[in-house]
């Protein structure tokens, strides 16, 4: 007869216990403790998060956990988003979509990152989830609004539907008559990457009036800046709105129309779109300004002094996206009035002119983190830049959890002094501990890796472009960098060497991305040889790696730690290097 | 041993056991010391055996045909689409087997790091504003309702040169208004009270004319460029 330890609770009442525990990290402990809490949590386990989709197969993921209502998957590297993963490359949705169709009927929510996404897939959820209820698509691609009728028409208890900066093929279907009459569970919709220019804006009124729980409207540009203040005054409970094209000629009663209707809008906190900003028409979201937490401008082409007037108008924002155009000036005012600023991102208007078009330096930023006690994340894109200044913003903020930083000209240095900005990045390093995403820019020796490897222990994925001088650099890295997971260099003098010294640590990381470097396909396999668990992808569209000698640098290398195995949905211009038994340690 | 069952989990273990592990301790030479890497740009020869390579030889020699991505700093004397490159000059990086796509505005692949998104975004403004400066200032009427005109501002002593979308403004006060307010900032102290400024504009002929002659209408649909410059008369 089994005894029973003083430690044993019924399952019941585990899995309740469990059912507190949300984190991905925590269940992970939680099921490491033993065998059957092992058993409890993993049947008990609703979501899951699968950072890179090839690292485990759909089919290992739901046989560990059968009922599962969530699960969001990433694709392709990060580097896909400026282009160096060439076209075909992978990170196909449709295997998972299949797996998932059979075994997990109960499936509400999927999130996926970077993947290739067909209609076929898209028809496929609309047909095997029942109780679908979200689908939040961020930079994919592969489908057209078609598969999102499917998802529309079926869908009977959608509550959101986002995609963001992803590329659609845009077959003006009219993809919002498509939710029928009786439909009215939405609560979030983001169509801002549809490009049509159609959009039907009596369904789209029909829509937003029968569903009473829309909270997140975000609109295409296609919506003209009419049309606005009829979709505000239906739905007055909305919290997060994203404008469509911000233009029209300037005319009393409409301007009064639309203040009208942003003024009912007593929930409203935060802001999007204003493509083709007219300043005239600016001043009526004033009145849901001094609630604002969050403002997107950065597809808005107004200058510095309309942003400066924006910007004075809401103390409480805590998220800014905007242009380099609001400049040093605008930041000052930024600093002076946003006190509870956590996140700036500022955009190149001009990112491939090679002059200055506007007066947005090192100070902006500068003034910023000066100003602004709770600033954690930063994407700040400039000219010009000193050790000076950022010795500066790392002793101001060192609560910084982000921090990306480029300077748009390659390899620039200090303009001061001309020298590197190791010292510069050193500090960010040194006095901002919890440091978890950084990206570096501008002229930079060994010395900065060697920095980064000896304080950076929190940080967790590392960006690298055109910086360092010698393997030491990318060894630095990769042995002091504790929590490291996700490393991208590109067009860095980072050869064989560290990389093989290092091997191990590839094992405990997510992901590894080289392009442009000196690591020669010799290295290539023999990790791919020693290192089982893991995949070597060489990716190489100028032919096959074994058509050079095996000394010769491959374009770009995509390392990552897997339980799954190769995959077989390469390209002809991936190489995965084999596995090679006899040669593995014991 | 660790319980096997557990690594079957999601999540790897930490290979604490092969900690140190260095793979080129297996069968080759290894260098002396990691010493800086020779410019990338120098050629040199490859050799194919497979047997023990010293770390130069690993490192530094690239086979001639192979055609490897270097980064060459070119100094180029083209000129800019616009004018002024009278002191231009305009450093690219280039790589040896550039994939020159007609629609990549950017020299180098993937540089600055812009999302493909925002990166249409700015090419969609961009072509507006070649639209505007070609002297077709009938600007392509998108259903999506973008209208801009783009025209370089540029202030007499001041090295920024600024860009205003003219379609922004109903006449030339709200025009100079905003001009006044961008420009404030480098007003020279010495300045202040004495001098005055005039606008100027370029009209599709080539020629520098003061602004304000003529109606509004015409004025926006002729105006190549705008420059604010002292009147001393």
């Amino acid at each position: 007869m089994h005894k029973k330890t003083a430690f044993s609770f019924p399952d019941e009442v585990l899995e309740h216990v469990f059912s507190f525990i949300q984190s991905d990290k925590d269940r992970n402990s939680v099921s490491m403790v033993c065998k059957s809490w092992y058993e409890i949590e993993r049947w008990c386990r609703r979501k899951v998060f699968v950072g890179n989709c090839y690292a485990v197969s759909p089919r290992m993921v739901i046989k560990r956990f059968p009922e599962i209502r969530s699960i969001e998957l990433k694709g392709k590297p990060h580097f896909a988003d400026f282009n160096l993963v060439p076209d075909g490359w992978g990170g196909y949705v449709f295997p998972w979509i299949v797996e998932m169709a059979g075994a997990v009927p109960w499936l509400e929510e999927i999130k996926l990152k970077r993947m290739v996404v067909t209609d076929e897939s898209l028809e496929l959820i609309a047909k095997s989830f029942k109780n679908f209820k979200a689908l939040v698509l961020s930079s994919c691609e592969g489908f057209s609004t078609d598969g999102l009728a499917a998802i529309a028409a079926s869908c009977k208890n959608l509550k959101e539907l986002d995609l963001r900066d992803c590329d659609v093929d845009d077959l003006s279907g009219h993809l919002l008559s498509h939710f029928p009459d009786t439909y009215t569970s939405l609560v979030s919709l983001n169509i801002s990457c549809l490009g049509s220019d159609e959009v039907s804006f009596s369904t789209l009124e029909r829509l937003v009036c029968r569903c009473t729980n829309l909270r997140t409207l975000r609109l295409n540009r296609a919506v003209p800046l009419d049309k606005i203040a009829n979709i505000l005054r239906r739905a007055p409970q909305l919290v997060d709105f994203g404008t469509g094209t911000y233009a029209a000629d300037l005319r009393p009663d409409s301007y009064s129309d639309l203040a009208g209707a942003f003024s009912s809008c007593k929930e409203l906190r935060s802001l999007s779109g204003f493509w083709d900003v007219v300043p005239d028409y600016l001043p009526a979201i004033y009145p849901v300004c001094s609630k604002l937490t969050s403002l997107n401008l950065s597809y808005a082409t107004i200058q510095s002094p309309e942003l400066i007037k924006l910007v004075s108008h809401c103390p409480n924002l805590q998220r800014l996206l905007v242009l380099d155009y609001i400049e040093d000036s605008g930041l000052e005012v930024l600093a002076s009035s946003c006190k509870n600023l956590q996140e700036l991102r500022v955009f190149p208007s001009d990112p491939f002119g090679v002059e200055p078009n506007v007066s947005l330096t090192e100070q902006g930023l500068v003034a910023v983190s000066s100003g602004c006690p709770k600033l954690q994340s930063v994407l700040y894109f400039c000219r010009r830049m000193s050790n000076e200044a950022l010795v500066t913003v790392a002793k101001n903020c060192p609560n910084f959890t982000r921090f990306r930083l480029c300077i748009i000209e390659p390899r620039t240095a200090d303009y001061q002094t001309l020298e590197p900005l190791d010292v510069g990045f050193g500090a960010i390093v040194q006095y901002c501990k919890d440091l978890q995403r950084l990206s570096l820019s501008g002229l930079l020796t060994d010395r900065v890796f060697e920095y980064i490897g000896t304080y950076a222990k929190k940080l967790e994925m590392l960006s690298v472009a055109f910086a360092g001088d010698s393997d030491l650099g990318l060894h630095h890295v990769l042995s002091g960098c504790e929590s490291l997971r996700k490393l991208e260099i590109r067009d860095c003098p980072f050869g064989d060497k560290a990389l093989l010294a290092n091997a191990a640590k590839l094992e405990t990381m997510r992901s590894l991305w080289m392009s442009s470097c000196a690591v020669s396909f010799r290295a290539c396999k023999l990790l791919g040889q020693k290192m089982p668990r893991l995949n070597v992808e060489v990716i190489d569209e100028r032919g096959p790696p074994d058509s050079r000698p095996e000394s010769c640098p491959v374009d770009k290398l995509y390392i990552y730690r897997t339980v799954a195995g190769s995959r077989f949905d390469m390209p002809p211009f991936v190489w995965t290097m084999e596995d090679d038994p006899s040669l593995q340690l014991s | 041993m660790p319980n096997m069952e557990f690594q079957l989990g999601l999540a790897l273990p930490t290979p604490s056991i092969i900690k140190g592990f260095d793979l080129n301790n297996l069968g080759l030479d290894h260098p002396k010391d990691m010493g800086g890497l020779e410019a990338r740009n120098k050629p040199a020869r490859c050799f194919s055996d497979k047997s023990k390579r010293s770390f130069e030889q690993a490192f530094g020699n690239f086979e001639a045909e192979c055609k490897t991505k270097t980064l060459l700093l070119l100094w180029s004397g083209q000129p800019n689409e616009e004018e002024d490159h009278n002191d231009q000059k305009k450093r690219t990086f280039s790589t040896i087997d550039d994939r020159n796509d007609a629609e990549e505005v950017d020299q180098v692949v993937g540089w600055p790091p812009i999302k493909t998104w925002r990166k249409k975004i700015f090419q969609q403004q961009q072509q507006q504003h070649r639209v505007g400066r070609i002297g077709n200032n009938r600007v392509a009427d998108k259903e999506n309702g973008s209208r801009s005109i783009y025209v370089k501002v540029k202030m007499e002593g001041v090295a920024i040169t600024r860009k205003v979308d003219i379609r922004l403004y109903r006449s030339y006060q709200t025009l100079t208004n905003s001009l006044i307010t961008l420009f404030a900032k480098y007003k020279k102290c010495a300045d202040d009270d004495y001098t005055r400024y005039i606008l100027t504009y370029q009209d599709k002929e080539g020629d520098w004319l003061i602004a304000g002659d003529i109606p509004w209408q015409s004025f926006i649909r002729s105006v190549q460029r705008l420059k604010i410059v002292r009147n001393w008369g």
